[in-house]
């Protein structure tokens, strides 16, 4: 066991050698790492018979078996797995890559034990993450903060892909304890705000893809590129394979859901995001692909019926999920600095107009973010902390909301109205 | 297979991942098993210390019978890890077989995956012979002795269960689902003239 009160980084061990003497070694050493070889996880057979099921349960109970032994490792042991066994890291990673999140399409009820099997490994992944985030455990267990962003950074135990799985995962019900962990990540090692300004664009570049697919102009490329030749001949939402389409509504499905749960965990990520104008890149995505993908599952013949309802509902829960973004992005960088108040608050209430003005051509999306975040009453809030701004300019705003509503071709809900 | 996701794009197309090794070697359950098995041999009980301990508390006479239901238990040891492997690996396994069954008088579900786990198929006419000699040595020695006995010895007592991280955090298994949202489109749904070609 190694000594108290030093940082476990700098602490020295002396243990019994292969030789048969005693020799001292770091703490840390893969010396003291156990050949355990954990085995990656395989998500339950979807239609499996009894052979694979069993198979299923073995090959689980092996995870939640070697989990659960790590987590009972003393702190040092634990460190020393953790930074040294390639398996555990393998074992951890294909638990966020195939787990299955509450969004998957429902598959065939689990038996029983499935089920048991399943919440073990998902406890013990969770726990082993949380661990993996605590550079102090204890008064006597703990690691040099610095150190520990090291560690975690240049071993990949956290990355911004494991950071949002972990967040769509097990952030619902999980917020306090994941905010908690992604906020210690973010403040040991800064390289993961640097790692998310370079993923950012990688995200957007998710839209544009949704956006080829359904075989509409992307945003970001360039308008005056000539057409390929094949342009015209490609397939689009109403002409795709009804499995493409569902692949389609899926990823979308995925990526906004994952997206907000991130934004929603971790705030301060946000001005991250609006560092590359995602804002108005996700209006201009919302406004295009919406109306496009919700006319072909409308439009479209299904051999299943039960398939429509489930498309649309996915992009009902889309919308919602893409809406919400945007208001958490205008939350966190205008609304809640101007309730703060301050110095620059005349900036932010600009910013917040300026965003307000740029929604009004993309109707669609005003009118879906009117119906959950009124703007009116956005409109109010800055009028009671700005008695000076300009009326005309909110009263054009307001206006232009209403026209959007028109143009959509919907009843605004009362309350909307009597705000104004 | 899973379906499309966001974190997937992320890892191929970002540079923030580190990049799969596909020469990296991944165990599988053949392999794990291997390896439970060497992991079980170097710790807790030895064959030794269960020969010593059955034939120390019997007499001369009876010494006999039970020499014969060890012998019993090593002969299905090699049946069920077959009989290529070492006399090591065959002891262990008769250890194995003595903690499994020391407080059992049947080979149950929870026996039988127990065996499957650590050795894979097996002949269950192995476990039922280890089993009833296991069953012989407990009746004559006494339940509470054996238990004792294994208890103090048994690998299980490593892994500290109690003190593992996070048994007192509270952990919610709620998961992101779809909203339960209104389908205001669905009575006009037969109205719709399919465009599907």
């Amino acid at each position: 066991m190694a000594c108290a009160i030093v940082p476990l980084d700098e602490q020295q061990v002396t243990e019994p050698s292969v030789v048969g003497k005693d020799r001292t070694l770091p703490a840390l050493h893969p010396d003291r790492k156990e050949e355990r070889c954990f085995v990656p996880y395989k998500p339950p057979p979807e239609d499996g018979s009894p052979a694979q099921v069993e198979e299923f349960l073995e090959h689980a109970k092996f995870i939640t078996e070697d989990l659960e032994w790590l987590l009972a490792l003393p702190h040092d042991k634990f460190w020393c797995q953790v930074v040294f066994d390639e398996t555990l890291q393998k074992c951890l990673d294909s638990y966020l890559r195939h787990a299955s999140r509450g969004l998957d399409p429902a598959g065939l009820p689990c038996s029983p034990a499935v089920a048991d099997v399943q919440r073990c490994i998902h406890r013990a992944v969770f726990m082993t993450f949380l661990r993996m985030a605590t550079h102090k455990e204890s008064k006597e267990n703990f690691l040099t903060p610095t150190v520990f962003g090291e560690i975690i950074y240049e071993n990949f135990l956290f990355d911004i892909p494991k950071i949002l799985d972990l967040c769509v995962l097990f952030g619902k019900g999980n917020t306090q304890l994941l905010h908690k962990m992604i906020e210690n990540i973010f403040t040991q090692q800064p390289g993961y705000y640097s790692d998310l300004d370079e993923t950012v664009p990688s995200v957007l570049q998710v839209f544009d893809t949704i956006l080829d697919k359904c075989g509409l102009q992307c945003e970001g490329a360039g308008t005056m590129e000539p057409l390929k030749l094949n342009a015209y001949g490609r397939p689009t939402t109403m002409t795709m394979s009804q499995q493409d389409l569902l692949d389609l509504v899926l990823y979308l499905c995925d990526s906004t859901t994952t997206i907000h749960a991130f934004l929603d965990i971790y705030p301060p990520a946000c001005s991250t995001f609006q560092s590359h104008s995602f804002l108005s890149r996700l209006v201009s995505f919302y406004e295009s692909a919406v109306p496009d993908i919700e006319k072909a599952v409308r439009k479209r013949n299904f051999t299943d019926k039960s398939l429509k309802e489930d498309l649309w509902k996915r992009m009902c829960h889309s919308c919602k999920r893409m809406v919400e973004v945007a208001h958490l992005l205008l939350q966190h960088s205008c609304l809640q600095p101007i309730l703060e108040g301050g110095e620059n608050i005349q900036t932010f209430a600009e910013e917040l107009l300026q965003h307000f003005t740029s929604f009004l051509p993309e109707k669609r999306f005003l009118s879906d973010y009117d119906e959950q975040f009124p703007i009116a009453d956005d409109i109010s809030l800055l009028q009671q902390a700005l008695p000076l701004i300009d009326e005309t300019r909110t009263s054009y705003l307001l206006q232009g909301v209403q026209s959007a509503w028109d143009s959509v071709g919907r009843r605004r809900p009362q309350g909307h109205l009597k705000t104004q | 297979m899973s379906p499309p996701r966001l974190t997937g794009a992320l890892r191929s197309f970002s540079n923030v991942s580190k990049k799969e090794d596909l020469d990296d070697q991944v165990y599988d359950i053949k392999s794990k098993r291997v390896k439970r098995q060497e992991l079980f041999a170097r710790q807790g009980l030895t064959w030794q210390k269960v020969v010593q301990f059955c034939t120390q508390h019997r007499d001369k006479a009876q010494q006999l019978t039970t020499s014969q239901d060890l012998k019993n238990i090593l002969v299905a040891a090699r049946q069920i890890v077959g009989a290529e492997n070492g006399q090591e690996a065959i002891e262990s396994a008769a250890v194995f077989l003595f903690e499994t069954f020391h407080n059992k008088d049947h080979v149950g579900t929870e026996e039988t995956r127990a065996i499957k786990q650590m050795f894979g198929p097996f002949s269950a006419s192995a476990a039922e012979a280890s089993c009833a000699a296991v069953a012989q040595i407990v009746s004559t020695l006494g339940e509470s002795l054996v238990e004792d006995f294994v208890h103090a010895h048994s690998s299980s007592r490593n892994l500290q269960r109690g003190t593992a991280f996070g048994r007192n955090i509270a952990f919610s298994y709620d998961s992101y689902t779809l909203d339960q949202l209104d389908l205001p489109w669905a009575a006009s749904l037969e109205d719709e003239v399919g465009l599907d070609f």
